[in-house]
């Protein structure tokens, strides 16, 4: 609620600075002026196939890049000799800041979507790799221990114990990377591109059109914004056995009852 | 036949000497409680018995059966009652029964049942996450008890609850386990605990290479309330007896750490 408030309070001071000229209206337009800049854009239609562009290389770099990089770091996790060669070589990725590489991407890959699919794919992937290889190892042995004692197999174990906690990882993970995916892409196209969200940021940067600007980016957060919330709920179900995500529910505190007298239990 | 018997029994992890030959019987339906100082190689001895850990030498046989790894026939508590945070209280009180080829409706018939047996009725759809300590123990005693082991290994089960909890969770324990006829073989820290619900109590000695050193009677009949037992005459005496062999012992490690 307070954020909500604030949120407000905030849009309308920039709003009244804005127009009362406290701020310069050319640098900082007000937001009522760049939501009409958005309107226009959805309304033409002229920022839908840059919009569709842009979706799709995050979301083709968020697929390829989640599953390379968990089945990198399951076969690492099982696989000893592959960790020593693939870890440093994720922890060197993960320590430099990737989007770098984007220049490279468009040498090799051209300035088309392929550039852009490669950097988002880059970004994610690293990120799923250690969310992966980090849920393997971080499993508990005592629950693997447990399951065994109780005449669980080793299909039993994985299915019962590295599946759900492994999982639980990697939904975590995945918040993280879809902002990656979105990062790589515009950001790639930011570089160089003839399509996309990030083209048109940097036709709008060049031409010093700060409403366009602020329209675009207010574009790119409310997506990401949404599939947040989308990978959110869908993380809350999954991992609702987790007290920090529990529907509430009244905790019982009181001491259960005594056992009942002899029951016959088949 | 004896539910356990365990002779010359050693283990080394590594350089490091464990159980340094330990001989030890367990007959059907009878309680051992197992004492000594901390880190003198209790658990591991249970593990062995599991089969989660290999010995060196000598061998365990359970119901005449040498020990190769989990058995059906022995059921495990541990310390900390790992149950499956991802799963319910049902889930996870079912899932022993699943192992065993029961049904999914059939499990989760049994399973309620159990969670009532053990006074959970109605809270078979809690996460672990959502129950009290005690709680847990008592899911956790009703998922090794719903496969009907024939002999039940614990771990400084009641533990980490608090000394009412403990004593509720004892009288109800020893109820559950009377009515099964189960073996137990019990490890503690706490010697009254111990003497109150075994019918005899081991003594271990000082690791490494760990050994039985006393085995105590205890004479007290079952059915017994583990509480109340606590009052009779004889309890003082046997108290002091056990804990003079304990303290040789733990005075030892001292020595040992010390050296
Ligand atoms: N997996 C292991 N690897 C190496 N040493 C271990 C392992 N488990 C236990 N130990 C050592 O073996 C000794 C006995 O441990 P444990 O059986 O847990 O003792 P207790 O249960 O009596 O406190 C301790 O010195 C402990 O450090
Ligand atoms: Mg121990």
């Amino acid at each position: 609620m307070s954020r909500v408030l604030g949120l407000t309070l905030f849009l309308g001071g920039w709003e009244l600075a804005s127009r009362a000229r406290w701020l310069d209206p050319f640098l900082f337009p007000p937001p009522s002026g760049v939501g009409w800049v958005i309107y226009e854009l959805v309304r033409s239609g002229q920022v839908w196939p840059h919009f569709r562009v842009t979706v799709t290389e995050a979301l083709a770099g968020l697929v390829l890049g989640t599953g390379t990089g968990a089945a990198l770091g399951l076969v690492c996790a099982g696989f000893r000799p592959l960790a020593e060669v693939v870890e440093p070589a994720m922890a060197l990725l993960n320590a430099i800041p990737r989007v770098i590489l984007a220049p490279l991407f468009v040498i090799w890959l051209g300035i088309g979507m392929a550039s852009k699919v490669a950097l988002s794919f880059l970004l994610v992937m690293v990120v799923m790799f250690f969310a992966t290889y980090t849920g393997i190892r971080e499993v508990d042995g005592r629950l693997v221990e447990r399951v065994r004692t109780l005449g669980g197999g080793r299909r039993e174990v994985v299915r019962e114990v590295y599946v759900p906690s492994v999982t639980a990882w990697v939904a975590s993970g995945l918040k993280v990377a879809v902002g990656f995916a979105f990062t790589g892409a515009v950001v790639g196209e930011f570089v160089a591109s003839s399509q996309g969200l990030g083209y048109l940021l940097s036709f709008a940067q060049s031409t010093y059109n700060a409403s366009l600007t602020l329209a675009l980016i207010a574009l790119v957060v409310g997506v990401i914004l949404l599939l947040f919330w989308g990978f959110g709920s869908l993380e809350r179900w999954w991992l609702r056995w987790k007290p920090e995500y529990r529907s509430r529910r009244a905790c019982p505190k009181a001491l259960p009852r005594t056992v009942r007298p002899a029951e016959q239990v088949p | 036949m004896s539910a356990l018997r365990i002779r010359g029994l050693e283990v080394r992890y590594g350089s490091h000497r464990v159980l340094g030959g330990v001989d030890l019987e367990l007959g059907e339906g009878e309680f051992l409680g197992l004492v000594g100082p901390s880190g003198c190689g209790k658990s591991t001895l249970l593990r062995c018995v599991a089969g989660l850990v290999q010995p060196e030498a000598g061998h365990v046989e359970v119901f005449g059966n040498p020990v190769r790894g989990p058995s059906p026939e022995v059921g495990i508590l541990f310390q900390d009652d790992a149950l499956l945070p991802w799963r319910t209280a049902r889930e996870n009180v079912a899932l022993p029964l699943r192992f065993r080829g029961a049904s999914p409706r059939e499990a989760q018939e049994q399973a309620d049942r159990w969670l009532r047996r053990v006074g959970l009725e109605g809270f078979g759809d809690h996460y672990p996450s959502e129950l009290s300590g005690g709680m847990r123990k008592r899911v956790a005693l009703a998922q090794v008890l719903a496969v009907r082991p024939r002999l039940l290994l614990m771990d400084e089960p009641f533990a980490s609850v608090d000394a009412i909890v403990r004593h509720v969770l004892e009288v109800d324990f020893c109820r559950l386990v009377a009515e099964a006829g189960t073996a137990v073989l019990l490890v503690t820290h706490d010697l009254e605990e111990a003497i109150s619900l075994c019918d005899r109590v081991a003594v271990m000695s000082a690791g490494p290479a760990a050994r039985i050193v006393a085995v105590y009677q205890i004479p007290f009949g079952r059915p017994r309330n583990p509480v109340t037992v606590r009052a009779e005459n004889e309890f003082g005496p046997l108290v002091r007896a056990v804990w003079e062999t304990l303290q040789v012992e733990v005075a030892r490690m001292g020595w040992e750490l010390s050296a």
